[in-house]
């Protein structure tokens, strides 16, 4: 790479193809979603384009660059202080009005600009055909029409792109007329900013001046750090005008600029830039498909009836692929099991490695087939429809209908993950809405809790899986908005903030998104398992196995196996020796002198676990546990998942194969569960509860910290949850057994 | 019920949201959006409330003076409002302080 990168950004409106255009030209693997503002963080690319190194920044979608969002102020923040050489705003050609109102903000702020015309076949499909060389004229910067998602026209983007950049040109502002009464104004605000100087260094003054009278609460507070008495001269000056244009025409002055914004957009498009070839009042497809499906009454119905086909699809055709892989684990195990000599490496590899990982692994096709769904929902444009439907919902629990999305990404499809739900509750403007959200997130059923519902569901309610897992999806639901709605009553008492959100129209998405996307989710998943899990487990399998039995104790199980050895000839052993699998038919005194042999190896396993480190942290907390049905091996098992809720599941197959190391190492953990005396339905459910609920796994409870700006927050979650979960468990476990 | 007494039923419920559709319930001709139950083309006459939500309404293009469509109109709920080609959901607050007249 060129070490004299020129620098790019990537700005438009949301769902305007950014993050597309962003994958396609960087090969970063990034998700795109429908829904507005999922990019809150710029993110940065760098590639090639004829031996010219580009470093490629793709923005937060925006609307505009004044500071009503924290993606507007995110994108200006960056322009101003970055510079970059030049920027691509990438416009939707289908919807070219709106999406052009951020493109006058860019042509006032003066920065070096490409126009990509996106989208261009959806416009033509609509009938709009667009003179992209007469636009490119009346605007005065280079226009090119690109299909993002095709790579179509992105060559010839970056050329005129680069060639920008090549020019090193000064910012040059355009100005736009907002009016006589209005430019009389903005002359005057200008002439107090050049005379003092204030905030010239950042932005264009004229761009200031519109700001000011914009009444930009960022550009005001830097007016005032910067230079008192111009700043409070130009504030005195801005409310005057505002004040009179209040009383004379009922309206704020960024009403009148934002009215000649338009006008001044809809002045070039009416210069035979556009032509529509049908009726530009009718109603798009897209449009029509809305009135059905966020109707009142319909539209809720049709979203339990999708979310329900998710988890039929999901898991109903994932069904054979996990069996095959779990077949395949076990398959695994027993290979290794008849290659390695006896002893801790063999015990590491097998009770560590495999039971662990391949625990979490096994449960890939079904994530995946998760994802895939989600997918197709993100993509179509549904999931913004949902966030519009829950929306009401949402009010009466004391969120925001942006707080969906937060929900969805964590797991309110079950399969997401809490630390980018905490995260995305950036979007959320309201902190105290925000902090609800940040709460509740964890609670929904997030990619690693999955697998243990999956699991349990699977080996309990083998008959109703589907059904038990769409229940304990809504049950997840209903927690998160009932504890929100209670954090908002209590701790978190305040105002409900607006929700306004620009709906993406209904799109059929490309195979090679929806692959794109499934991958990307499926291999963060897969990597986890090799990395974070891989550790834990090895590290659990170590507070499991040290420090084994004293000498004392395992002299006494020697002395036993002696003496139960003792008992049958010489010939008996022989033929046990001999038998090559457990489907080799042996005689009665062979079979007796195995199940004897296996009893004391049983007793030996479960005396050396109990031993171990885990065992004992497990057994000193039992007596508080059984109130809600957990053995010490369960203990072991939810201590892991505060680390990471993966470990649940690896640590539970960890635990049950070395307590139980007479049971064929092909059998699946849900059959040994389902065996074990400790565990039955009533036992599986209040252990769901508990694992849905409990305290978040370590790496959200350090975001939750750092979104949140302390660590108090953090550690409530910790303990609410933890305590909430625990007396929901006690609740089920103790009224389940009443009957 | 008899099979006729629910047909009956049936038949002054879809008379009662039909009546509604052609605007027999929604005489206003004037007022909040929120309040306005009948698709179709409505101006823009006025936008109440806080100031910066004023403002961001503006940039999204709803402002005193325009054109709009009422897609997907939810009495006293949120709406889908169809303004300078994009669909736009407003919550209740927000559709509240939208004073329209349906054209």
């Amino acid at each position: 790479m060129s070490r004299h990168s020129i620098t790019m950004a990537l700005a438009g409106n949301p769902n305007a193809g950014k993050t597309t255009l962003f994958n396609e030209l960087t090969g970063a693997r990034q998700h795109v979603g429908n829904y507005p503002g999922i990019t809150v963080d710029h993110k940065e690319g760098y590639f090639s384009h004829d031996g010219q190194g580009i470093t490629i920044t793709d923005l937060p979608g925006t609307y505009s660059l004044s500071a009503y969002s924290v993606e507007e102020v995110v994108s200006r923040d960056f322009l101003t202080n970055n510079r970059p050489d030049v920027v691509i705003n990438i416009v939707d050609a289908s919807n070219l009005e709106r999406n052009l109102y951020l493109t006058t903000q860019f042509l006032e702020m003066g920065v070096p600009l490409v126009i990509a015309l996106n989208m261009i076949d959806v416009a033509r499909d609509r009938g709009i055909e667009i003179q992209a060389e007469k636009l490119a004229e009346l605007f005065g910067v280079p226009i090119i029409p690109i299909i993002a998602r095709t790579g179509e026209g992105t060559d010839e983007l970056i050329k005129q792109a680069v060639s920008v950049a090549r020019q090193k040109k000064e910012w040059q502002p355009t100005d736009i007329s907002y009016g006589e009464d209005l430019d009389t104004i903005i002359i005057q605000l200008e002439a107090l900013l050049s005379r003092d100087g204030l905030l010239t260094g950042r932005y264009p003054v004229r761009f200031t001046a519109i700001k000011y009278l914009e009444h930009d609460d960022q550009i005001i507070t830097l007016g005032q750090n910067e230079n008192q008495t111009t700043a409070n001269e130009m504030e005195k000056l801005v409310t005057e005008v505002s004040e009179h244009l209040l009383k004379t025409t009922d309206v704020y002055p960024e009403a009148i600029i934002a009215d000649h914004r338009y006008g001044f957009i809809k002045s070039i498009l009416r210069q035979g830039v556009v032509t529509h070839k049908f009726d530009t009042d009718r109603l798009y497809t897209s449009d029509k498909i809305d009135k059905v499906l966020t109707n009142r009454l319909f539209g809720p119905l049709v979203m339990l009836c999708i979310l329900f086909f998710l988890y039929q699809f999901t898991f109903s055709w994932s069904e054979l692929p996990v069996s095959m892989m779990e077949g395949f684990f076990g398959w695994l195990g027993s290979v290794v099991d008849s290659a390695l000599p006896e002893g801790p490496v063999k015990s590491m590899v097998i009770s560590g490695v495999i039971d662990g990982v391949g625990g979490v692994l096994g449960f890939v096709p079904l994530i995946m087939f998760m994802f895939f769904g989600i997918a197709v929902l993100e993509d179509s444009g549904y999931l913004a429809r949902v966030a519009f439907m829950m929306d009401r919902i949402f009010r009466i629990f004391g969120l925001h209908g942006s707080s969906v999305m937060p929900f969805i990404v964590s797991g309110g499809i079950a399969g997401g993950c809490a630390v980018p739900g905490v995260m995305a509750t950036r979007t959320l403007r309201s902190p105290k809405e925000r902090m609800a959200t940040l709460l509740t997130v964890p609670f929904m059923n997030c990619g690693a809790k999955v697998p243990v519902l999956v699991l349990l569901i699977g080996a309990f309610f083998k008959e109703h899986k589907a059904l038990y897992m769409f229940l304990f999806t809504l049950l997840a639901w209903l927690v998160a908005l009932v504890v929100s709605k209670l954090l908002r009553t209590t701790v978190l008492r305040g105002e409900a903030t607006p929700f306004v959100m620009e709906l993406p129209p209904y799109r059929l998405p490309t195979l090679r998104g929806l692959f794109i996307h499934t991958w990307e989710r499926t291999w963060q998943y897969i990597k986890k398992a090799g990395t974070v899990i891989l550790g834990i487990s090895i590290l659990l399998w170590a507070l499991m196995t040290y420090p084994g039995l004293p000498q004392s104790e395992q002299e006494i199980y020697n002395a036993e196996r002696a003496a139960v050895s003792a008992k049958f000839p010489e010939t008996v052993h022989q033929e046990l020796l001999q038998a090559q699998s457990a489907d080799t038919l042996l005689s009665d005194a062979a079979r007796s002198l195995q199940e004897e042999l296996e009893d004391v190896n049983r007793k030996e396993s479960g005396s050396r676990l109990r031993n171990s480190f885990a065992g004992k942290i497990g057994t000193f907390l039992e007596p508080v546990s059984s109130l809600a049905g957990f053995d010490w091996r369960t203990n072991i098992a939810l201590l892991g998942g505060f680390a990471a809720k993966e470990v649940i599941i690896s640590t539970l197959g960890t635990a049950y194969s070395m307590g139980e190391v007479a049971i064929d190492a092909s059998d699946s953990l849900g059959l040994r569960l389902v065996r074990d005396p400790n565990w039955n339905a009533v036992v599986a459910v209040s252990a769901l509860i508990f694992i849905m609920f409990y305290a978040p796994c370590f790496v959200t409870v350090v975001c939750i910290a750092k979104e949140a700006g302390s660590w108090k927050w953090a550690f409530f979650s910790m303990a609410f949850n933890t305590i909430f979960a625990f007396l929901g468990a006690v609740t089920v476990f103790q009224i389940g057994n009443l009957f | 019920m008899t099979l006729k007494e629910l047909n009956k039923k049936c038949e002054r419920f879809a008379k009662k949201v039909g009546s509604c559709r052609r605007g027999k319930d929604c005489p206003k001709q004037y007022g909040p959006l929120s309040e306005t139950c009948q698709t179709g083309k409505l101006k823009i006459c006025k936008i109440t409330g806080d100031r910066k939500h004023c403002a961001r309404m503006a940039s999204l293009g709803v402002l005193p003076g325009e054109e709009a469509e009422l897609i997907c109109p939810q009495n006293n709920a949120q709406c889908l409002l169809k303004v300078h080609g994009g669909t736009l959901s407003l919550d209740q607050d927000t559709s509240n302080n939208i004073i329209v007249q349906t054209l």
